[in-house]
């Protein structure tokens, strides 16, 4: 019963825009269920990031790298969680960046209080039963807000992923992520 | 004439502008409330709008290098913890100075009570407030900061940034198209997009020396500090450096950079990845002015590269230097330098009468945020005044910066990942150049004696007192300075030229000759040397020797006056007058002023028609 309504929901609060190459931005005004049900059976990853925040952009080739990386057996979204962006403004931000993810905008926020997450970037990982296991930084690139190691020397958000596609549970299931507030945009 | 050049020991060096005139006709920094911000209700219109404005819109305005525009209360509020949490670790707005005994132009830094009151703000639920209180907005000219200039340059290719990665250090030479000497009074650099040029500085090249380093002609170099040569006595006299947010440094009246033709304008910039791939071709733009320099500053530099040698898991490393100036100076600025295991950076003076002042301290030192600090009003530095500079590294790996993971030894040089302990001060000696002799002189010899007695392994410390005591017609002490760097480096073509140059001045081309043949095995395309070798074989009678010495100063460059006039001389004393006169042509047409060039042009000619040929 409660899974028949929810299908419903799903197809009138998900508008879906095409895009060019593999982009699609989904706009999520509801619960956070139906990204997790999408995806169910595999790992989901989230990066919640923002067009103006520098420290998710300069991670831009990394989530690339990653997403083509782990393949069609792992989800990899983008969140953006700042209600003033437009489509069009992440359309246009995400092939600056040369992204060919898919993307969400999670305009009440709905992803942001499943994950806890408190700034962009910052990654949350579910396993294929859609179990949160891991969220916070990517990796370790940033100490604090200008504190910048050359290359990062600890890989969380990597690790969580293959733990998870494995069905291990991840070696660390929270840190705390450097870069911009999410709350700011309360 | 004989020819020697300076190795100056340069480190991206000479800058302009500075972060001097920031804001433009931004409004006035706000006055600190004395009373605690908690007491009322802060607002944006009212309490923030003033500090936003007046500290951070000039960066944070569209096409600057900020993130985002912090000009309205919608700015401000979708970043209202970010502005929080940074003005409180004080990574913004950047300003790397701990206040001191002197006051600095431009200080970007916020109160606690400023810091306090953002805040408070963020606090209450960051409101807007009465829009009665909102201050005018900043307003910052368009294009050129310094309005239009007088003549832009733009680099001939472009450097193409990678999406990602570690700091990037790219160097463009700016070939100048001036024909003659101009003054220049500024430099206004447009980097490119200035979101990834973290820094630049501009060194001024007058013998075109960086060109070595590029693969193709325009084609730029990579590499984080550059070595520039200069003649033996034209020290370096001005910072010529860039950094996000700063309006463009204008000379004051009388202290003018002189640029000649063939000068040479070496931009080096720091860029950091910002995700995307950026293409990146600066532009330069020169303001010139008719009054030439009347005041001479010069930049002097403590350091102690050799001293730097830090173990691994050191945290304290400590590197000192220290100089006693010989003449009094007023110092205008200074530029502190370090790499990524400098941690805190303090200079002091000690006067003559023992007191003991902080010049400058940066309590956690942060490459990025590098700068030139010019002081509100010039420090007054007696003669006898010691300068020192007490630097500390971290070489651990605590030191998030690190550039090793785990960390290695690290010495001092020029790559990212070695170190440097400089410290640049620009200073005007208050005596001008007259007839007592020229105050840069000895306070550059002072430096060069020290830097000797500092290191006596230092080849180019020898190689420069050598150079300055042969300029001012000490030929003993140069010979014996030249041959101490010949004692380290045996076969270095500059040294080897040098002790050349005195043996000439001294009369003795016979040795000089070896010394020649010398420096060109160690260097065949030099040409000063093949000046030197025509001179000291013309000075033996060996003309015909000497002709093709000058015919190969002349291959390397053309555009010398007295390279032609010698080589018509030499031809002339050969009797092949018709390419003697076509060379002091061409030697007059490029410098109309040699009157030897001139005399010799005139005996040729009465030769010429009694020439059977």
């Amino acid at each position: 019963m409660a899974r028949a309504v929810m299908a419903v929901t799903l197809a009138c609060l998900f508008s879906i825009y095409p895009l060019l190459g593999r982009q699609t931005i989904i706009d999520i005004h509801g619960s956070a269920d139906e990204v997790l049900a999408q995806s169910r059976g595999k790992v989901l990853v989230l990066v919640f990031v923002r067009t103006d925040c520098p420290i998710s952009n300069r991670y831009a080739p990394l989530l690339q790298e990653m997403n083509k990386m782990y393949g069609p057996q792992v989800s990899f979204r983008l969140v953006f969680p700042d209600r003033t962006e437009s489509t069009d403004k992440i359309r246009h931000y995400m092939q600056e960046y040369r992204y060919e993810l898919s993307a969400i905008r999670d305009l009440n926020h709905a992803l942001v209080k499943r994950t806890m997450a408190k700034a962009t970037p910052e990654a949350a990982v579910f396993d294929a039963k859609g179990q949160l296991v891991y969220h916070g930084r990517i990796d370790n690139l940033y100490e604090h807000i200008g504190q910048v190691r050359r290359a990062a020397t600890t890989h969380e958000l990597a690790e969580a992923i293959e733990a998870a596609s494995k069905g291990l549970n991840p070696p660390v299931s929270t840190t705390e992520a450097v870069g911009c507030f999410i709350s700011d945009l309360e | 004439m004989i020819r020697a050049g300076q190795i100056v020991s340069l480190l991206a060096l000479v800058f302009f502008l500075s972060h001097a005139s920031r804001g433009l006709a931004a409004p006035k920094s706000p006055q600190e409330s004395s009373k605690s911000p908690t007491n009322s209700q802060i607002t944006f219109n009212k309490d923030i709008a003033p500090i936003l404005f007046h500290h951070c819109a000039a960066c944070h305005r569209p096409g600057e290098s900020a993130p985002f525009p912090l000009l309205s209360y919608k700015d401000a509020k979708s970043h209202a913890r970010q502005v929080a949490a940074v003005t409180q670790s004080r990574f913004m707005p950047p300003w790397l100075l701990e206040p001191g005994e002197f006051k600095f132009a431009d200080e970007l830094r916020l109160s606690d009570a400023q810091i306090a009151t953002i805040a408070h703000w963020v606090e209450q639920g960051a409101m807007e407030g009465a829009p009665s209180d909102l201050p005018p907005s900043p307003k910052f000219a368009e294009g050129w900061q310094t309005g239009t200039p007088d003549l832009v340059i733009k680099a001939e290719k472009p450097y193409l940034l990678p999406a990602s990665g570690s700091d990037q250090y790219w160097n463009f030479i700016f070939r100048t198209p001036v024909s003659r000497t101009r003054w220049l009074k500024g430099i206004e650099v447009r980097p490119g997009d200035k979101r990834v040029v973290h820094h630049a500085n501009v060194l001024v090249d007058r013998m075109e020396s960086a060109r070595a380093q590029e693969s193709s002609p325009g084609a730029g170099f990579g590499g984080m500090e550059i070595k520039i040569e200069s003649e033996a006595f034209d020290p370096d006299s001005h910072f010529l450096f860039w950094k996000p947010g700063t309006a463009p440094y204008t000379e004051p009246d009388g202290m003018a950079l002189r640029l000649d033709a063939g000068t040479d304008l070496v931009l080096n910039i720091h860029l950091q990845p910002s995700g995307k791939a950026e293409w990146i071709q600066p532009s330069l733009g020169l303001y010139f002015t008719d009054q030439p320099a009347t005041r001479f500053p010069m930049l002097l530099q403590l350091e102690n590269d050799r001293k730097l040698d830090i173990p691994p898991g050191e945290k304290n490393f400590l590197v000192t230097d220290e100089f006693t100036l010989p003449e009094g100076v007023q110092l205008l600025a200074i530029y502190p330098h370090a790499h990524y295991v400098g941690k805190d950076l303090q200079a002091f003076v000690k006067f003559p009468d023992g007191t003991q002042k902080s010049l400058i301290h940066i309590p956690a030192w942060d490459l990025n945020w590098q700068a030139v600090f010019r002081f509100e009003a010039p420090v007054e530095l007696p003669a006898g005044t010691v300068i020192s500079m007490r630097y500390r590294y971290d070489n651990s790996d605590e030191n998030i910066r690190n550039p090793n993971v785990p960390p290695k030894r690290v010495v001092g040089g020029n790559r990212a990942s070695d170190e440097m302990a400089h410290l640049w001060l620009q200073v005007l000696p208050h005596s001008n150049p007259g007839e007592t002799g020229d105050p840069r002189r000895i306070l550059q010899e002072a430096m060069a004696r020290h830097n000797v007695d500092k290191n006596p392994a230092d080849f180019e410390a020898h190689y420069n007192l050598g150079a300055m005591l042969q300029g001012r017609g000490d030929v003993a002490g140069a010979e014996k300075q030249y041959a101490m760097a010949l004692s380290i480096r045996p076969e270095d073509a500059t040294v080897n030229n040098a002790i050349a140059g005195a043996n000439l001045a001294a009369g003795h081309p016979d040795a000089a000759i070896t010394y020649l043949q010398t420096a060109l095995r160690s260097r065949p395309d030099y040409f000063d040397a093949h000046y030197n070798l025509g001179t000291a074989l013309a000075m033996l009678n060996n003309f015909a020797a000497a002709v093709e010495e000058f015919r190969a100063a002349v291959r390397l460059n053309s555009q010398d006056a007295n390279a032609e006039a010698n080589l018509g001389a030499a031809l002339a004393e050969l009797r092949n007058w018709k390419e003697a006169r076509a060379h002091l042509e061409k030697a007059l047409a490029i410098d109309p002023t040699l009157a030897n060039a001139r005399d010799n042009l005139e005996q040729v000619k009465r030769a010429l028609p009694n020439d059977p040929q």
